[in-house]
């Protein structure tokens, strides 16, 4: 019985082969463009999360308040935590360890040509191990940090671009950073991720000695929690301890524990409404091309009023007019948001793939889930659906004998 | 009016529904299209605007860093850097700002804010260049410690504070006890309007780490001196002063033009993108006119064979359907321009309730004038395809056609 009605849907859409195809294409662009759009933002939103999600879920970080968005974390602040307090922190129950964690921009030279890096510090003894497993440091050539390193640096997968100083910087260049001479012990694995693929890592001594950095502050305290479903327990008692130590109180912290995935979420709302307004922008376009499916159908309805008085004479019943009708419209939809889907689809991992070769960026990539598929379909279904609920209404409701006459 | 346009009317009369949901489609692409130009157009004026306050004879010098200018000072500006600058033919005025991020404390709620340190001496210069001044309570002046002049949202309710700040009230900034003397006016984003403003010697107290570490130093050329050719003098001179090579600079100048301009080349690629993508819904418009005008070339056809035999000319006919599609874009547009301004000016005014006053809607009348023009072209575009073919009927297949 259903079949039927597709059937005619199809033929009835068949005949009438221009119009349809017209009230296709506004389907069709309109889905393309929100698949696409919605591929690319969600891809760029990947890329730049991951950039976060390195650390692992049993990680925290404590800093000092500050400006966030003014630099590398934990140095912009009137504040800073002192460069013991890690002490404290490990002494806490359920933490396997804490360390301090450095960030500086220096002046990096090589091949005589200066650079702004930011170099980060490294712990030394016995969370070395878990630092580097933490981040699952491995390098592409040359060796990690050792402890009694000295002037020792490890760089950023990055570095070993020509780009960067005009010639690639391998294990066992030297380099002068702020002055001073560096050896490079080891080039680190692509991370894909800009901020340790272009950071330089050396020993927690060597940015307080040979830096000369040692003003008694630390940028970051990382911990790391022995049992992941107690990570919030332990971060509460952290800023029970840390509100003790820097004599703040309740509500009024001037520093701040956070969960990578914390970081995450605050960084993730910001893009998902940029997302959302472009999302809604290019949805406008599909309202346009619903209404050009209510424009074909009404149109439809006219020309076929003769048919529809013979279909009633012989005794079709409103219910089944409003069905013809509607399943057509409803047809209209989906086979525009399947060809839609497809073109963009095409484009959206087009765009990607010509933003990676040209432009070698690794925030451009397409990211469709099978959500977005599915719903995209859902949604030019319904839009058909929708926009065709009046012209059937109006063809079920029309009297045969009225137009029988009308009709020419 | 003419004949053709009068029957157009007619036509378009005839089958009201279908015009009608042929205008609404252009309608929303024309509403989107003119809400996102004349937002665009405003950050333009606003940027202009910021230009001609601050003047183009400007330019400021800053050490290489991460982050907020100033902020990271790892390579710092000295006195003695000044001196040395000043001292440069073609400067004009120069002056150093401290700029640090800090902590202030009101009714016992804190934030973090930027912190300037300003030279009492040079208030007028670098007002201007701030683009603002105190505009409530009095300014700050030479010997004036622990006195505070605050941006202009600290004296809103619910903005920074729950509760607003007037003048003579007390705040900590750094946990050191302040008064508030006075009110910058409303620079437009909650980040200008969040700074706070100290004399340099208050900063230097509460900051003695930072003494002679300045954030930026602003100078003024003198008149004559083109600004790009000063900004290369400097560069020049101080590198060698410096004794650093060329392009290991630890410090680089720039002039106040070339930074307005990449704030505005920014501002137009993210403007220009939003508004392909409102394009797409005027696309979508056209096919939908194309659509509506192919069907009635088709349900008149006989119409059409009828008018031919009668001597009608291809040029009447194609004229007689241009002018109907053509009719559809103007209106639409005129529909969509109204709407379009009715929604630019509720988002204006919900964006500057939220802090940021600098988006704001302008509706000159070449946009007003465009985009009709825009909505008019969609419309003949749309409808020249259906018109050829109309016009090119021959009457008798036409007459014949059932």
């Amino acid at each position: 019985m259903i079949l039927d009605y597709i059937g005619l849907a199809f033929n009835n859409l068949r005949r009438r082969r221009l119009r349809s195809w017209l009230t296709l294409i506004g389907i069709i662009i309109g889905i393309a463009a929100v698949i696409s759009l919605i591929g690319l933002g969600e891809g760029l939103r990947v890329a730049i999360t991951s950039q976060f999600g390195l650390l692992g879920n049993d990680v925290l970080s404590v800093r000092a308040s500050g400006i966030d968005f003014a630099g590398p974390p934990g140095t912009n602040t009137p504040n800073p935590l002192s460069d013991t307090l890690y002490k404290k922190l490990e002494n806490i129950n359920g933490i396997e360890a804490a360390f301090n964690r450095d960030l500086e921009t220096v002046l990096m030279k090589f091949n005589d040509k200066e650079k702004t890096v930011i170099i980060a510090s490294s712990p030394e003894g016995k969370n070395r191990k878990l630092f580097e497993k933490m981040l699952n440091l491995k390098t592409v050539e040359g060796r990690l940090l050792k402890d009694n390193d000295k002037k020792k640096v490890l760089i950023g997968y990055n570095f070993g671009n020509k780009d960067n100083f005009g010639r690639s910087i391998s294990s066992g260049s030297k380099v002068e950073i702020n002055g001073i001479t560096f050896e490079v012990v080891g080039r680190l694995e692509k991370k894909g991720s800009f901020i340790i693929d272009n950071n330089v890592i050396t020993n927690e001594k060597d940015i307080l000695e040979s830096l000369d950095k040692d003003d008694g502050t630390a940028n970051i305290i990382a911990v790391k929690v022995k049992d992941v479903d107690k990570i919030n327990i332990v971060k509460k008692n952290i800023e029970k301890i840390l509100r003790k130590e820097r004599n703040v109180k309740k509500g009024e912290e001037n520093f701040i524990v956070q969960s990578p995935v914390n970081a995450i979420e605050s960084l993730n709302s910001t893009l998902f409404a940029i997302q959302l307004f472009i999302t809604i922008i290019a949805t406008i376009s599909l309202l346009v091309g619903g209404i050009g499916i209510m424009n074909t159908m009404y149109t439809s309805v006219l020309e076929r009023t003769k048919e529809i008085g013979i279909m009633k004479a012989l005794g079709a019943k409103n219910s089944e007019i409003f069905k013809i009708f509607f399943i057509e419209s409803g047809f209209l939809g989906l086979v525009g948001g399947s060809l839609g889907l497809i073109i963009g689809l095409i484009l959206a991992f087009g765009f990607a793939f010509i933003g990676r070769t040209f432009l070698g960026s690794q925030l451009i990539q397409a990211q469709v889930t099978l959500t977005v598929i599915i719903g995209s379909m859902l949604f030019s279904f319904i839009l058909g659906i929708i926009f065709g609920v009046l012209p059937a209404i109006q063809a079920s409701k029309l009297i045969p004998v009225d137009s029988l006459r009308k009709a020419k | 009016m003419s004949e053709e346009l009068k029957y157009a009317i007619g036509n378009l009369k005839k089958r009201k529904l279908r015009t009608f949901l042929s205008v609404i489609s252009i309608t929303i692409g024309i509403t989107s299209i003119f809400a996102i130009v004349s937002f665009g157009l405003g950050l333009q004026s606003y940027v202009n605007e910021i230009a001609a306050e601050a003047g183009v004879d400007k330019l400021f010098i800053q050490s290489k860093g991460i982050g907020a200018p100033g902020t990271d000072l790892t390579f710092s500006l000295s006195k003695e850097d000044i001196n040395f600058i000043d001292k440069i033919k073609g400067v004009n005025q120069i002056t150093g700002v401290y700029a640090q991020a800090g902590e202030i404390e009101h009714n016992k709620q804190k934030r973090f804010v930027f912190i300037m340190g300003i030279d009492t001496k040079q208030l007028d210069f670098i007002d201007e260049s701030f683009t603002a001044t105190v505009e409530k309570g009095r300014h700050l002046k030479k010997g004036d410690i622990d006195k505070v002049a605050l941006g202009y949202n600290y004296q809103l309710n619910d903005k920074i504070f729950k509760k607003k700040i007037n003048i003579g009230d007390k705040v900590n900034i750094n946990s050191n006890k302040f008064e508030v003397i006075g009110f910058y006016e409303e620079l437009g984003n909650p980040q200008d309007d969040s700074n706070i403003y100290l004399t340099r010697e208050s900063f230097e107290e509460i900051y003695p780490d930072i003494e002679d570490k300045f954030g930026f130093l602003m100078i003024r050329a003198d008149k004559n001196v083109k600004t790009a050719d000063l900004s290369e003098k400097i560069t020049e001179k101080f590198r060698k002063h410096k004794d650093q090579k060329k392009g290991e600079e630890t410090f680089f100048v720039q002039t106040f033009e070339d930074a307005l301009k990449t704030f505005g080349d920014v501002l137009n690629v993210l403007n220009g993108v939003l508004f392909l993508i409102a394009l797409i819904s005027l696309i979508v418009a056209t096919v939908n006119i194309m659509n509506t005008m192919f069907t009635a070339v088709m349900e008149r056809t006989t119409e059409i064979g009828i008018m031919k035999s009668i001597g009608a000319k291809n040029s009447t006919i194609l004229k007689i359907f241009m002018f109907e599609s053509g009719i559809i874009g103007l209106i639409g547009g005129v529909t969509g321009i109204t709407i379009g301004f009715i929604i630019a000016s509720i988002g204006g005014n919900a964006a500057a309730a939220s802090g940021f006053s600098l988006l704001k809607p302008i509706f000159p009348f070449s946009l007003i004038f465009g985009c009709l023009l825009f909505a008019l072209i969609t419309g003949i575009i749309a409808g020249y395809l259906p018109s050829r073919k109309a016009s090119n009927l021959k009457p008798v297949d036409a007459l014949r056609y059932e």
